[in-house]
């Protein structure tokens, strides 16, 4: 497993993108979800009972930031199929617009736009941003095995 | 003449009918400020103010009953603010709401000024946000209100009236359309007014936050 991020991360390429990807993803995240604030002043805030809800953001990051580039590598260098990259930016993307949506600017837009549909969608996201962040952590794990796994046997690297 | 007297007639009984009827349901009447703003928000519609009215700043928050920062907001940021702020008399706060989460966003706010008609409008505000639970998952459904409006030992036969017959929709709309007005999208959305001069404040931001935009203001 260790061989096989090496072999993806030595490539700077790879590195840069992961970085990019978990910069762009935490701090959008930690945004919407309101653990930080630019505006009247760039603060800071992690208010009781929300410690869970930063943890999941944190790991979500991470495992974007992982499963994404792997897979990139794999297309790009190996043509490898395109099956496990959608799997992970789809665990991404669910991860991410689960807690986007709730009250604020992006919520507000939504159902200003589609109206009743839109509001059961904000509201089912809403209520269950915990359980859909976890599963989208689930679907991005899972993905992050099976890429190894394939990389593994397309590289022939030993474990 | 006699035209003219059967005028008068209806007239006088016209009026008569007029006063019965207000006479009839003296804790429905609307006790608005019609010409109440608070730098460029016109706050008529909005909650009654919560402090001194007299104080040199008042924080206008825009909120939905079902909105989950507005949750945070009142548990994490609210007290200190009351404590230091509006019970002192330095601010005062006027809610108005921004109900677009869910149906039953505005039933809760329309509730609240049933609420007030019986004068315990910041009661039943503060029990929504104890009580506050998932989007239109039936926390906040007419019996729940109505069940709110009964621990509060509201007369139940004007609350229902009054929540029943959807005396405050339009009430609800006028806020949401001052939101709308004033560019705010999302919940809780502050604007903190001072003498000639605002500020707004998006998200539950921490106390701290609100403490240097007030001084400021000050």
């Amino acid at each position: 497993m260790v061989q096989t991020i090496k072999l993806v991360f030595s490539n700077s390429k790879y590195l840069t993108i992961s970085f990019i990807i978990f910069a762009s993803m935490f701090v959008g995240l930690l945004i919407l979800s309101e653990y930080v604030f630019l505006d009247p002043y760039v603060v800071s805030h992690l208010p009781p009972g929300s410690e869970f809800g930063l943890v999941l953001i944190v790991i979500l990051s991470v495992l974007s930031a992982l499963v994404i580039p792997m897979n990139i590598f794999r297309i790009s260098i190996l043509k490898g199929s395109k099956q496990k990259m959608s799997g992970s930016i789809f665990g991404s993307l669910v991860g991410s617009i689960a807690g986007a949506c709730s009250c604020g600017p992006i919520g507000f837009a939504v159902i200003s736009t589609f109206g009743s549909i839109g509001a059961t969608t904000t509201a089912f996201l809403t209520n269950y941003e915990i359980p859909i962040r976890l599963a989208a952590i689930a679907i991005l794990t899972v993905t992050y095995f099976t890429t190894v796994k394939s990389l593994k046997i397309e590289c022939n690297l030993d474990s | 003449m006699n035209k003219k007297a059967l005028i008068l007639g209806v007239i006088v009984i016209a009026i008569a009918i007029t006063i019965i009827a207000s006479s009839s349901t003296p804790s429905e009447t609307v006790n608005l400020d019609m010409g109440r703003t608070h730098g460029s928000i016109s706050t008529t519609m909005g909650s009654p103010i919560f402090g001194n009215p007299d104080a040199p700043i008042t924080i206008v928050e825009f909120g939905d009953y079902q909105c989950e920062m507005c949750y945070r907001w009142f548990h994490a940021s609210k007290p200190q603010i009351v404590e230091n702020y509006i019970d002192t008399g330095k601010a005062n706060l006027i809610f108005i709401d921004l109900a677009f989460l869910g149906k039953d966003s505005l039933k809760a706010a329309q509730a609240t000024y049933c609420a007030e008609d019986q004068g315990k409008y910041w009661e039943f505000h503060n029990m929504l946000y104890n009580s506050q639970e998932n989007v239109d998952d039936g926390w906040a459904n007419s019996e729940r209100l109505k069940a709110f409006a009964f621990s509060l030992g509201l007369d139940m036969d004007l609350f229902d009236s009054c929540f029943d017959s959807g005396k405050y929709s339009k009430r609800v709309q006028y806020n949401i359309d001052q939101a709308k007005k004033h560019n705010v999208h999302s919940t809780p959305t502050f604007i903190i007014v001072g003498d000639n001069q605002q500020k707004q404040v998006s998200g539950a931001q921490p106390y701290d936050v609100f403490v240097n935009v007030f001084d400021s203001m000050i």
